[in-house]
């Protein structure tokens, strides 16, 4: 067992995160086509820590790959390399099934889709107690009943829906009931894959507001996945920002938005639309996000980068202070703010 | 004062169910103008799609149009015989969907359907129909037109899968465009050169658009006026920069406050308690009356007329000069 | 903030069930009500028919020879009792043996339904959730038995049966053996139904949220897919039933299913056939009519419930 990092408080670390798929045709086709095998990198050595009670945002557009991270995370998907160490226990560490056993109660889960999280043909009791029972953490079913309708209070429902069918609820209702299952086996560190995208705005507001309500009562930890960054930055401490793969800044939030470095980064921000109405100035954004199974050399971004050089096209920028990026290195991105006054 | 190029005057659509009649669409009336880009909000279930598709007369059964009308510049539409209409659909009516890959049929290139699009509505021949197209290609932004347009659509990335439908939309040189959540499946770096490009060309053609999405921000770039729909009424219509800066009605400032922005950070953001009604289930008076904390009775049994404040119509009883404070206050 | 939990208020099941649009939809189709009550009322008369027989059709003690060839609603010659349904060469009462008959036929009907829904169930539901090379043998297996007649397969397994059973008991287990034959001839349509549902489930979330808590393999296939994936298997059992009593009729008729001591509407059919063309046309005619009118209401009551459970028809 790897001792935990000395100077952080860090609840969980993350080290170097890979992930390959195989995407290569069926055997037979490439027999045929005499093609090679194909492999998609979605996840290629990521590294961040998440400290205790905070709430780290992973941002990034489709094919970032922040999706598959997050279920790495938490153990759904096998991780191809690299290490995810929840205090001080490694995730992937066969030998330590005790401990990781002890480890998945604190570990929770909120995802995108309000209709496809809940199990349509179970009662909501039952879907939160299921937790409970299956970490025996209460005996008799009236102490589960009893702490069923404590959940449901907590997340701003009733405890007489505990006999309701998911159908019978709302989108928001149904995600409050994901959060409560999400708590009933007191977890700690929970991973958020879009809780709220599928949502209404107005709907949003009120499980964004609970999430940060819980997380300051019951001291939570979050991973909060999105590609909203208007949501992020009302939910976050800290935030990586990822693009095809790979983590190209990590910053603390305030920062992020008031003096973002990479050039993606302030793209990103620069894209989102301007709901203060302010006119302010924007780079056009150029290009769009290539695909995963041939990604550009060296730094996957520069073909839509407007400082690109020629070390961009062949070398992989390495993360220096939280930023990726050979032009922030080699001092050369005070060029972007020209080129917005332009 | 030029003519609007569409009118929707009390506009009703009703579904037949077993269980007896909904009211999907009650009263709806707006104007676009020429040039205008028209931003319809709403959340799910407030009716904004099916405004757009009962327009183009696009509504399958149970849905039907029960009572209003629509006028094409100064021309009624909505009562035209099913030809006729298909007619009016594709020369003079644009459409754009969310979804660009159901959008463009997968089997057949992208030079073959323009071309389609384009000789059905002139009398172009192959030729100048495909000098066209590459015009259009070039004209929302597609690299290499000439040789791109010879292309499948999967062979697109989504934007550009989505500029392609724009091309076809405006294809046929429409007076109108109506775009269905133009922007919603696409990443947020490909939405803002969508929305520019949309901007741009329809302000060149003068073509009007309506633009429906639940996204506020989309419209806050793209709209120069914007009507908020709430359960199948719209309950303010104004110059975009007053409604989302300074709703007027207790459900649009709700709305706006709500939406999480680059600069609120450690705000809690707004919160609307309740939900939208079901259709089943739509309150008297003012719809959105028990989820709002300025309700007072004659919410509850009329439902509000169109009151001008400022530049804006919003329907609430707030805004009736001829309440006396005490009624307000109770 | 509570939510209000008079949100949706608490419906009683009668009212739950007034309103659902299964209801509404079988109370709208004229042609399944009728249905309905047929495949009931027969149902009703085969469960009851050690009370409504009049006789005992098959204890020889109850026959009396002379009443042989009595015609329907005529009064047997040898002991005065009216036969409703006429009677056969030896005396037998056909409505007695129609009610016992048919009473076999449906307990081997629902046997063999009960035995390959259970069978292709488990069996689509392993393949649709583990996936990979299991679920690979399980689908070819199924693939290879449905480019088979079911008849053929369901005598294949007969003809092993007899192979394998001693004798002196064929007639004593004829009855299971056939309960298994058609059982196991019937399993793959369900299994390729529940695999195809198994596999859009599996990457259902609620899924993945069982997984994350530990949940083994076996409880969320139990648990979790198993309820989700029922509904199109209803809609086969149905018609599978009328498929299964047929089958048993044809195998009976062709003498490979229940011996003749043992009744069931196929053995009548059977022994019916031989005076059809000597005038005594009630022997076959009555029990042909039962197995027509029986499958025909279970295959309408199928077709409803089909198109009643199907959303995009709704």
């Amino acid at each position: 067992m790897i001792p935990p990092l000395a100077q952080s408080a860090a609840l969980v670390t993350v080290r170097d995160l890979r992930k390959t798929f195989d995407v290569s045709k069926p055997w037979l086709e490439r027999v045929i086509d005499r093609a090679p095998k194909q492999f998609l990198k979605a996840v290629d050595g990521i590294s961040f820590d998440i400290r205790k009670g905070e709430t780290f945002a992973l941002v990034g557009e489709s094919g970032s790959g922040k999706s598959t991270v997050a279920r790495m995370v938490v153990g759904l998907l096998p991780v191809s390399g690299g290490e995810v160490m929840v205090d001080g226990v490694s995730m992937s560490e066969v030998a330590n099934s005790a401990a990781r056993e002890l480890l998945r109660r604190r570990i929770q889960m909120i995802f995108q889709d309000p209709y496809a999280s809940l199990n349509p043909r179970w009662r909501v009791a039952d879907i939160i107690a299921e937790p409970i029972r299956a970490f025996k953490l209460l005996d008799t079913n009236k102490d589960i009943t009893d702490r069923v309708g404590e959940l449901l209070t907590l997340v701003g429902l009733s405890p007489l829906d505990r006999v309701k069918f998911p159908h019978q609820f709302s989108g928001g209702q149904r995600q409050r009931v994901a959060i409560a299952r999400a708590l009933a086996s007191n977890a700690e560190f929970i991973v958020c894959d879009e809780p709220t995208s599928a949502l209404d705005v107005s709907v949003q507001a009120q499980i964004l507001n609970l999430m940060r309500d819980l997380q300051d009562r019951l001291g939570l930890t979050y991973l909060f996945i999105s590609h909203n960054l208007a949501v992020v930055r009302h939910m976050a401490t800290s935030i990586g920002v990822m693009y095809l793969g790979r983590l190209v800044e990590v910053a603390p939030a305030a920062q992020l938005f008031s003096a973002p470095r990479h050039p993606y980064t302030r793209m990103l921000l620069d894209a989102v639309p301007d709901l203060e109405m302010s006119g302010r100035a924007r780079i056009p954004v150029q290009g769009e996000i290539p695909s995963p199974i041939n990604p550009p050399t060296g730094c996957t971004f520069h073909p839509r980068c407007p400082l690109v050089n020629e070390r961009c096209r062949a070398e992989a920028p390495l993360p220096i202070n939280g930023v990726a990026c050979h032009a922030v290195e080699e001092g050369r991105d005070g060029a972007m703010e020209l080129r917005k006054r332009a | 004062m030029t003519q609007p190029v569409l009118s929707v005057r009390n506009l009703e659509v009703e579904f037949v169910t077993r269980r007896g009649l909904l009211r999907a669409i009650d009263k709806v009336s707006f104007d676009i103008a020429p040039g205008e880009v028209l931003g319809v909000v709403g959340e799910s279930g407030a009716g904004k799609s099916l405004t757009g598709t009962a327009i183009i007369g696009l509504i399958d059964p149970p849905g039907r149009i029960a009572g209003g009308e629509v006028w094409l510049k100064g021309r009624r539409i909505d009562n035209l015989p099913k030809e006729e209409l298909r007619k009016v659909r594709g020369k003079r009516i644009g459409m754009i969907f969310q979804d660009p890959l159901t959008s463009l049929n997968p089997l057949f290139r992208i030079s073959e359907q323009l071309i389609e699009t384009i000789r059905t509505h002139s009398d172009m021949n192959e030729a100048q129909a495909r000098a066209r197209a590459v015009g259009l290609l070039t004209e929302v932004g597609i690299p290499a037109p000439e040789k791109r347009i010879d292309s499948y659509p999967h062979e697109f990335s989504g934007g550009m899968r989505q500029r392609v439908v724009i091309a076809l939309a405006l294809a046929a040189e429409p007076e109108l465009i109506i775009a269905d959540e133009p922007t919603t499946a696409l990443d947020v770096s490909v939405q803002a050169q969508i929305i520019t490009l949309i901007k741009k060309l329809c302000r060149e053609r003068g073509t009007a658009v309506m633009l429906v999405t639940h996204d506020m921000g989309v419209i806050a770039e793209t709209a120069d006026r914007v009507a908020v729909m709430y359960a199948g009424r719209i309950v303010e219509i104004g110059p975009v920069r007053d409604v989302v800066k300074h709703a007027k009605h207790p459900y649009a400032k709700g709305l706006m406050g709500a939406i999480p922005t680059l600069a609120t950070a450690e705000t809690r953001l707004l919160q609307i308690p309740g939900s939208m009604p079901r259709l089943n289930a739509i309150p008297a008076g003012c719809a959105f009356n028990p989820r709002c904390a300025e309700a007072f009775e004659r919410c509850r049994t009329d439902r509000p007329e169109y009151i001008p404040v400022e530049n804006s119509q919003v329907a609430c009883w707030l805004y009736d000069k001829r309440q006396t404070k005490r009624e307000v206050a109770a | 903030m509570t939510m209000a939990a008079s949100d949706t208020p608490r419906l009683t099941l009668r009212k739950r069930l007034n309103d659902s649009d299964l209801w509404l939809s079988f109370k709208a189709s004229k042609i399944t009500v009728v249905a309905a009550i047929t495949t009931v009322l027969i149902v009703m008369l085969a469960l009851l028919a050690n009370v409504l027989a009049p006789q005992d059709a098959f204890d020889p003690k109850m026959l009396n020879l002379m009443d042989g060839f009595a015609h329907p609603m005529e009064r047997g010659l040898g002991s005065g009792n009216l036969f409703v349904l006429g009677a056969d060469a030896q005396g037998r009462d056909m409505l007695s043996a129609l009610l016992y008959g048919t009473r076999v036929s449906l307990f081997v009907g629902l046997s063999s339904v009960i035995l390959s829904l259970s069978m292709g169930v488990s069996l689509g539901l392993i393949a649709g959730y583990v996936g990979g090379r299991t679920e690979t043998i399980i689908m070819r297996v199924a693939d290879v038995q449905l480019s088979f007649p079911a008849i053929l397969i369901a005598l294949l397994i007969f003809g092993v049966a007899r192979g394998i059973i001693p004798p002196n008991q064929h007639e004593s287990t004829a009855v299971f053996v056939i309960i298994l034959a058609i059982g196991l001839s019937n399993w793959a349509q369900y299994a390729r139904t529940v695999r195809a549902s198994a596999m859009v489930e599996r990457n259902k979330d609620y899924v993945h949220a069982a997984r994350l808590i530990g949940i083994k393999g076996f409880a969320i296939m139990a648990r979790h897919i198993l309820p989700n994936v029922t509904g199109p298997v209803l809609v086969i059992a149905t018609i599978n039933l009328a498929l299964a009593v047929i089958e048993e009729a044809t195998l009976s008729f062709f003498g490979v299913g229940l011996p003749v001591t043992q009744p069931s509407l196929g053995t009548l059919i059977r022994f019916g056939q031989q005076y059809l063309l000597s005038g005594e046309w009630w022997i076959l005619f009555f029990p042909a009519l039962t197995l027509v009118i029986l499958g025909l209401a279970i295959n309408l009551l199928g077709d409803w419930l089909r198109d009643a459970l199907n959303p995009k028809l709704r």
